[in-house]
């Protein structure tokens, strides 16, 4: 144990001071890094926002349900009571025609109602559902449709429909241009650790000579990697963190003028983790296989 | 301790360079392989230390089959010779001081430990007092000496340097020759090649290669001392 945690330590300082003595190259890596999973990160920040507003948006999701013009008081008990055992209804709303058409008429030209001597609207419910699959949805609207009474029933709820499959259309192409990204990202700190291989090619070759195993040589490369990584992950946190701060700051003074309150959501702070730890994966992972690749390919005796 | 038997070694699109060698060095001997250039010394030093493999024939170290060792097992090996090249092979992006403490980092040694065997293996071609000097800044015999330091600074039980005085005046030589000989004075194994034999009055083997490809004994001259 001792000499497992003492190999990965002087693998680290070995590791550290190779990434301290290509400073210059070390810090372009990590800016390389820190800039490229920004792109991912801020559609990340814009998918959670935007998921979130959808979210609050179908509590809104409605079912109208218009009954008939005859229909009676013994058939709208019977309607209300078989829409509150289901439990796809969250919220039921009825709406007497009467006041519904004492609402229409306040908010159109009196003079209307005076010219229409007949009610023209039906009473009617609107419930809210909780849940937006379609199929639950069509077993409802079949089942309503079997119920006396009922005249027509319309769902409200389509747009919502669309807007959830577009947010998931670019949450798809989000992950695809970050596993694109990354992809980049473990062939530029690959080739970056290559050539770190040749630089210290006389190093590995009198330590090989001398008795040490590939793990032995790699480990220093990977540390060197997962420092890339960390690196470049505190910078992506960083630009996303003042940019989230500087939106929001801009945000608040626009609110003071329109009235209206919209902040941006800023990603939980474990995403921040996460990020930071991908980054260091991909070092990890990249200066990996490259340098036991190169190491291999030296072919300096076995 | 090691053995050769009918052991040839060719490099891929070169004629054999070792015929059919047999050969037997004992625990705690001093051997000198002599030969001329391109005669094969190198090779088969490289070979006793597990660098190259024979194209046929055994190769017996302590009981191991060199000839059928596997990769992984390699590196433990080497560990347990003290290597010196004929081109020093020295790191020239590290002072003194790191260059012989490579093989401790190899195997895994403490910071403390490391120090003071570092410290002693100077101390023991007297290069103390260059430990930060990085060995660019040293003479020839100094490389050569550093050289020596980082072979013995594992305290291996046998000790293999490739033409050690090949470029060095005969006083350098001679200093460079009498470290290795205090060390056979210890119960350590050493094989030395060279151009030609050293003319202090001492025992050894010597086994000489001629000619490139033909196998040679592979003499016992004993020099009385
Ligand atoms: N890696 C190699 N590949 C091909 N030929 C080699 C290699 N190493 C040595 N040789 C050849 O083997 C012969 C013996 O070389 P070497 O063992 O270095 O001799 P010495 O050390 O006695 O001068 C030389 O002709 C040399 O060119
Ligand atoms: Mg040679």
């Amino acid at each position: 144990m001792f000499n497992y945690l003492h190999n990965h330590y002087q693998a680290f300082l070995n590791g550290f001071s190779r990434f301290i003595n290509n400073i210059g190259a070390s810090v372009m890596m990590m800016i390389v890094i820190g800039i490229t999973l920004c792109l991912p990160s801020a559609g990340l920040l814009l998918i959670e926002n935007a998921g979130q507003i959808s979210q609050n948006i179908e509590h809104e999701a409605e079912i109208s349900i218009f009954l008939d013009r005859s229909v009676s008081k013994d058939q709208i008990d019977f309607i209300d009571l078989s829409l509150e055992k289901n439990s796809l209804i969250k919220k039921i709303h009825f709406e007497p025609k009467l006041i519904a058409w004492e609402k229409l008429q306040s908010k159109l030209d009196v003079a209307v109602s005076s010219s229409v001597s007949n009610n023209p609207l039906p009473d009617a419910f609107f419930i809210s559902l909780n849940t937006l699959d379609e199929i639950k949805i069509q077993k409802l609207l079949d089942s309503l449709d079997g119920i006396d009474g009922i005249d027509s029933v319309t769902v409200d709820g389509n747009w919502i429909k669309k807007l959830r499959i577009g947010l998931s259309l670019i949450k798809l192409s989000v992950f695809f241009i970050a596993a694109l990204l990354i992809i980049v990202l473990l062939v530029v700190i690959g080739n970056t650790i290559r050539l770190q291989t040749l630089t210290y090619k006389d190093e590995i070759e009198v330590s090989k000579l001398i008795g040490a195993t590939n793990a032995f040589i790699q480990r220093p490369f990977m540390y060197t990697g997962i420092l890339y990584g960390l690196g470049g992950g505190i910078i992506t946190i960083s630009i996303l963190k003042l940019s989230v701060l500087g939106l929001n700051a801009t945000l608040i003074k626009l609110a003071s003028i329109f009235g209206n309150n919209i902040i941006f959501q800023d990603l939980p702070h474990r995403f921040y983790l996460y990020i930071v730890i991908l980054a260091m994966l991909i070092g990890l992972i990249s200066s990996y296989i490259s340098a036991r690749n190169s190491i291999q390919r030296l072919k300096i005796y076995k | 301790m090691i053995t050769f038997e009918k052991v040839c070694k060719s490099y891929p699109g070169s004629p054999e360079i070792l015929q059919n060698i047999n050969l037997e060095i004992l625990s705690g001997e001093l051997v000198f392989v002599t030969g001329p250039s391109g005669a094969g010394k190198t090779t088969l030093l490289k070979l006793i230390s597990a660098i190259e493999k024979p194209s046929s024939g055994s190769i017996i170290f302590e009981s191991q089959n060199l000839s059928r060792i596997k990769d992984r097992e390699i590196p433990i090996l080497r560990r347990r010779f003290g290597m010196i090249f004929q081109d020093h092979k020295l790191l020239y992006d590290r002072n003194c001081f790191a260059n012989v403490a490579l093989p401790l980092e190899i195997n895994n040694m403490s910071l403390s430990d490391m120090n003071r065997r570092v410290r002693a293996a100077l101390d023991k071609v007297d290069l103390l007092k260059k430990e930060k000097m990085m060995p660019i800044t040293l003479s020839g015999g100094e490389q050569q000496r550093l050289a020596i330091a980082r072979a013995i600074v594992s305290r291996p039980s046998i000790l293999i340097a490739d033409e050690p005085t090949a470029n060095l005046d005969k006083e350098y030589a001679e200093e460079i020759m009498n470290i290795f000989y205090s060390f056979q004075q210890v119960g350590v194994t050493v094989i030395i090649s060279t151009h030609e034999l050293p003319s202090t009055k001492i025992n050894f083997k010597r086994l000489q290669l001629n000619g490139g490809s033909i196998q040679n004994l592979i003499g016992h001259v004993q020099l009385p001392s």
